[in-house]
């Protein structure tokens, strides 16, 4: 009998009849029995893996999603729910919030400064690429750029397409603040995670007019604070980022 | 834990303070990478949240997520790699450099995971499906969207490659 079928017995994958066969087998053949003992310690310690923690700050992130999520259906229960075309405001809010974190990200990076005040984030990205800064910073522009430019283009009617776009922009996001947290600037990153619930939420079909006007609120509220904060790290000069 | 239909915040707070570690570890071990695998538990926790209505009474919420937790880390996964992912490699175990006596148990623990790492895609997760998870082999091959034959080879190697790998280790 080979190991792989006192394996597959180990882990009770055998039907009724093979099993019986393999159980008649070690009953039969001391030697048999012997090799099975010795596969089940060998496969039993496999399963000793050490476990690892979940890094507190991560753990934190994990129950503010929770909290964001809970808060945001509070939020629209109380509200009425009005029938709503999606369209076009599905694609101002979420690329909106994507373009103003690749600023935001190509502020830090580059090292410039903008007043979120005097800038608004999507109509500086309809100026050319600046010549100045990384070409990291460079390559973020230019893909947001063509990312709008693409979202622009969809029929407001696909919303397949858009979910599927909007979750695009998440996982752009997320390899945003990788770098983020790859260049130390983890508090960056942090912001950047959780604008990720809010995009979520816009990108689900069966939002209401209130819901998501408040979703975008929230959302530029929470770019403002990053752009108007990073503004001012960049201004004073100083490599590190306290958001 | 209130059993008692659709759960709360509180205990999806209290889910995740009791249960963290337990569903990154697993994604970790999926995914062999730490954002992956935040990545996987924010994911499950979202979708979890959102479709808590569904949610069966008679079920723990913790296992429930850590269930979905799985799936994301795969999808994740798949997403990422998809070539290395789908390809069954089909290496040679040199059966003969398995030891024949057993790693103590410290040893063990402090080794597995590193020789988890020299797992392929596809042997590390259906090991950790199988042997850490105890998932069935038939979900195991509908999850990865292949078929029993090729999970069982896969998890067969990768059983192998964890020995070997183990023994080299301690040598």
């Amino acid at each position: 009998m080979n190991e792989e079928t006192l394996t597959l017995y180990y882990y009770d994958e055998l039907d009724g009849a093979k099993r019986r066969a393999v159980e008649q087998a070690l009953a039969g053949d001391p030697a048999l029995a012997r090799r099975y003992r010795v596969l089940s310690r060998r496969l039993d310690a496999l399963a000793k893996v050490e476990s690892h923690s979940a890094p507190s700050h991560v753990v934190a992130r994990w129950h503010d999603v929770i909290d964001r999520a809970a808060a945001r259906e509070a939020a629209a229960a109380r509200q009425p729910r009005q029938s709503f075309h999606p369209g076009s405001f599905f694609w101002g809010s979420a690329v909106a919030a994507s373009l103003a974190v690749g600023i935001a990200i190509g502020v830090y990076m580059t090292g410039g400064s903008i007043d979120p005040a005097d800038t608004p984030p999507v109509a500086n990205l309809q100026e050319p690429v600046p010549e100045r800064g990384n070409a990291f910073s460079r390559g973020l522009l230019v893909h947001f750029q063509e990312s709008r430019n693409q979202l622009n283009g969809l029929s407001p009617e696909a919303n397949g397409e858009r979910s599927e776009l909007i979750m695009s922009i998440i996982q752009q996001n997320r390899l945003f603040a990788r770098m983020a947290k790859q260049n130390d600037a983890q508090d960056l990153a942090r912001v950047l995670r959780a604008l990720e619930p809010v995009l979520v939420n816009l990108a689900a079909e069966d939002v209401t007019a209130d819901e998501a006007a408040r979703l975008q609120s929230q959302l530029a509220f929470e770019l403002n604070i990053v752009l108007t904060k990073l503004s001012r790290q960049v201004s004073d000069d100083t490599d590190a980022i306290d958001i | 834990m209130d059993r008692g239909g659709t759960p709360s915040k509180a205990e999806f707070h209290e889910a995740i303070a009791r249960r963290a570690d337990r569903w990154y570890s697993v994604c970790l071990r999926i995914t062999r990478n730490p954002d992956m695998a935040e990545d996987a538990v924010q994911d499950a926790l979202l979708a979890a949240w959102n479709k808590r209505a569904q949610f069966e009474s008679t079920a723990r919420l913790d296992t429930w997520i850590h269930r979905i937790a799985v799936n994301s880390a795969l999808q994740l996964l798949r997403k990422a790699r998809p070539d290395r992912f789908e390809a069954l490699e089909s290496e040679v175990v040199d059966e003969s450099r398995v030891p024949d006596s057993i790693i103590s148990d410290g040893e063990m623990e402090q080794n597995l995971s590193e020789a988890l790492a020299k797992l392929t895609d596809i042997e590390r997760v259906c090991f950790v499906l199988k042997h850490l998870e105890q998932w069935r082999l038939r979900e195991i091959s509908d999850e990865l969207d292949t078929n029993v034959g090729n999970v069982k080879q896969a998890l067969f190697r990768g059983v192998k490659k964890l020995r070997i790998s183990m023994a080299d280790l301690r040598s």
